[in-house]
């Protein structure tokens, strides 16, 4: 089987996160991906990232191992030259600097499509390219407070709560999902398209229906771990060391069948949980007796008890009880790859397709790895005229 | 507004959807151009009953993500109307699919025995295979399955409250990707020849936006919401509301102490270093709070982006629906909601050659678009059999 994006390129200029998640998503589906960078300005994710305490490079590998590395001064004139040619023999290219960076560049929309007029051009910025604060600096926690998401997370009684890699990573899949129905309008209507991914609206859409609660009127508030319309829901004590249970109780059977689990099944018959309505008005009680049994009871126990119930509740998970997780094993999300620096696990797409392959095809590149396959081969650039490039500082 | 025709004109997607994830699969491909049909149970799609509600009475939830859809009802124990289903069935590319496993029709009214050229795009918790491909999934269930529950709150919540249970995400973050990744696989699929059964797992969703803690795993650090804070920046409590900071670059750091009015506290020559400042952290932190607590939220942002400090204000709902930076983008449209009236609805977080897309449709009533199942109907462009 052959993976569903096989024959596709992308020119990939992204970097940090948002950007380089679509092209990562894009390129696992089968897609090949050119990472354009410079020794001058390379991804800065190649770099240590003191904000996070960390002292090497993390991100790289998950957003960026199966692309192709190639180097590309994009402010020499053969270097932009270069890029256009990439470009030309590219079906897709995509960006995420601040906007009207890649316009400066030579690089933007119009240019690009009359170098390749069915071009499909994928923009993610935290602005997007047409908003006033266009401009604007952002990262992930950022796109989550102008969206409203990380206003409205957080407890009743507490401040906002940052948005993190998630939000960064959303964006991207929104622009990876963009590409995708760019190369279905292209095949079908002959036409290129241009998307410009704005990752605050991502967040904003992400909470669609309750700016339309405040659209008519109703302020939405912060629920901490609560629901509008379910209770007992939460996230509730279980035995151990900051262990915990989640668990959502949808419908009064629901409610019945807990209160067996629970082993207090006259609370079935309790007027103050008889109906959902009256359950949230309650919902500090019943959270309670929820609490008192699932503080003696192992997380993954207390969900397999509930999941026979046919109540959906899942222990708080960490990355290694993720990993270590039977089902997530056989599903395949993760893989375990060798890089240079060892083995280690990889996240692959979550799209799992019937008749075709996906996966993460081989390690992060080194800058520049894959000159020899690009420049020479689908450049048809000699050694000497690749040699004289890098002497100008052209290919840097 | 981009030229016609958008790019899914031409692609019928039914969706069966009882759940936030499968309908905005469908949202985002109605919003780009696809005709999306809603075939719902007799009683309608459980999302018609699901909080928020309008003061009107009909669901926040439902009208946001049925906005652009069609509505037909079908049951799936209907033998007497199977026909007319089964007839647009086979009028479709794109089956969008929350039925749980073993509701699911098979043998000879299996969706890919109907049409073998379709897409089956099933979008279940925990997926359509695996140990746990049965088990129920709420959000909250989900966004702590997933590995990112567990690492929040974060920063000044935590601070504020350290003993408190791990936090979800406000609403429902991982379903509505789970739905852009639902879109995507069906395009994908579709690209790749069609078809096929195409398996989301809301829970995979989550692992991949997520994937930072599997690679710091990877790397030797069990990530924890304790250890996960930002060595500094974060959110600061301004005289009015909320601001995040974040410099993760030198210039931005040299911009944040300009905006702080070089205080003295900034020469230190340790603070040039940007391993030092992660180091010193909790020290940079009690600063910027203590200068950002009498100031004005709005101030301070609009001074420090415009020297190139990454900041931002946390916006209240209201602030992001009268926004200047949504309306020039026509963010959001108004539109009929029955037993409502007109209210501004999020159109997509993606402008598409210039322009917004398009306004959706009104959300429709139950069976609005019955005569679909007529067979008097216009077949899908690609992908029938």
């Amino acid at each position: 089987m052959s993976k569903p994006l096989a024959g596709v390129r992308i020119a990939d200029f992204t970097v940090h996160a948002a950007g380089p998640f679509c092209t990562h998503m894009l390129a696992q589906l089968g897609a090949e991906c050119i990472k354009i960078e410079s020794q001058h300005r390379p991804d800065i994710f190649r770099k240590p990232h003191a904000v996070y305490g960390r002292t090497d490079a993390a991100e790289f590998d998950h957003v960026t191992s199966g692309k192709l590395s190639v180097r590309l001064n994009l402010k020499h004139p053969k270097g932009l030259a270069l890029a256009k040619s990439l470009v030309a023999l590219s079906d897709v290219v995509a960006e995420n600097f601040r906007a009207g960076v890649m316009t400066r560049l030579g690089l933007g929309w119009d240019e690009l499509s009359r170098v390749k007029p069915d071009l499909v051009m994928v923009s993610v910025s935290s602005s997007g390219q047409s908003s006033p604060d266009s401009s604007f600096a952002g990262y992930a926690p950022l796109f989550g407070a102008w969206g409203a998401l990380g206003t409205l997370t957080g407890y009743p009684d507490g401040p906002p709560v940052e948005m993190r890699h998630m939000m960064d990573h959303a964006a991207g899949l929104n622009g990876a999902l963009a590409a995708l129905a760019g190369l279905r309008g292209r095949a079908h209507h002959g036409r290129g398209s241009y998307f410009d991914v704005a990752a605050r609206d991502v967040a904003s859409a992400s909470i669609g229906e309750f700016l339309l609660e405040a659209a008519a009127g109703v302020e939405p508030t912060r629920w901490g771990n609560a629901h509008p319309g379910m209770a007992p829901h939460g996230v509730y004590p279980a035995r151990g060391e900051d262990k915990w249970l989640t668990l959502a109780v949808r419908t009064d059977a629901e409610w019945a069948r807990l209160c067996q689990v629970i082993g207090r099944p006259e609370l079935a018959d309790d007027a103050r949980f008889a109906t959902a309505e009256v359950r949230l008005a309650h919902r500090e009680a019943a959270d309670a007796l929820v609490a008192e049994w699932s503080a003696a009871v192992e997380a993954d126990e207390a969900a397999r008890l509930l999941q026979e119930a046919s109540i959906a509740a899942h222990p708080s998970w960490n990355a290694q009880e993720i990993i270590d997780d039977p089902h997530m094993r056989q599903r395949g999300l993760i893989e375990i790859v060798e890089l240079k620096s060892g083995i280690r696990p990889a996240v692959c797409t979550p799209i799992r397709f019937s008749g075709a392959e996906t996966g993460v095809a081989h390690h992060t590149p080194e800058l520049g790895e894959h000159e020899d396959y690009v420049f020479g081969e689908l450049l048809k650039l000699s050694r000497r005229q690749r040699d004289e490039l890098e002497g100008e500082q052209a290919i840097y | 507004m981009p030229a016609a025709p958008l790019p899914l004109s031409g692609i019928r997607v039914l969706e069966r959807a009882d759940g936030v994830a499968a309908a905005y699969a469908g949202r985002m491909l109605a919003a780009l151009g696809a005709e999306t049909i809603m075939v719902e149970p007799a009683k309608g799609s459980a999302l018609r009953r699901e909080a928020p509600f309008l003061p009107g009475g009909a669901s926040a939830t439902f009208a946001y993500l049925a906005a652009g859809k069609r509505s037909v009802t079908h049951d799936p124990a209907d033998t007497d109307r199977w026909d007319a289903y089964a007839g647009l069935l086979r009028s479709a590319a794109i089956l969008i699919d929350d039925t749980p496993l073993g509701q699911r029709p098979g043998d000879d009214r299996a969706p890919r025995a109907i049409n073998p050229g379709l897409v089956h795009v099933s979008v279940l918790p925990y997926g359509a295979a695996g140990p746990k491909a049965h088990w129920k999934g709420e959000e909250v269930n989900l966004v702590h399955a997933c590995g990112e529950g567990g690492l929040l709150p974060n920063g000044l919540t935590l601070e504020l409250f350290p003993n408190r249970p791990p936090l979800k995400i406000y609403g429902n973050f991982v379903s509505y990707h789970a739905g852009v990744a639902g879109a995507a696989g069906a395009l994908a699929a579709l690209l790749g020849g069609g078809g096929q059964l195409v398996d989301v797992s809301i829970q995979d969703v989550g692992v991949a936006l997520a994937a930072m803690t599997v690679q710091r795993l990877g790397d030797g650090v069990l990530e924890h919401r304790v250890t996960r804070s930002f060595r500094y920046g974060g959110v600061f409590r301004c005289a009015d509301g909320h601001i995040e900071v974040i410099t993760a670059e030198n210039h931005q750091w040299t911009s944040l102490v300009a905006l702080l009015e070089h205080p003295e506290w900034a020469r230190d020559p340790g603070f040039a270093d940007e391993l030092e400042r992660g180091r010193r952290g909790a020290e940079i932190n009690r600063h910027v709070a203590t200068w950002a607590a009498d100031k004005s939220a709005a101030d301070v942002v609009a001074r420090g982006q415009k020297i190139g400090v990454p900041i931002a204000k946390y916006r209240q709902p209201r602030d992001v629906l009268g926004g200047e930076h949504e309306r020039s983008r026509g963010l959001f449209a108004d539109v009929a909601i029955p037993g409502e009236g007109e209210l501004p609805i999020l159109v997509a977080p993606l402008e598409l050659d210039g322009g917004a897309l398009p306004a959706p449709s009104p959300p429709p009533r139950l069976g609005a678009d019955q005569l679909l199942m007529s067979g008097a109907i216009a077949a899908s462009q690609e992908g029938v059999a």
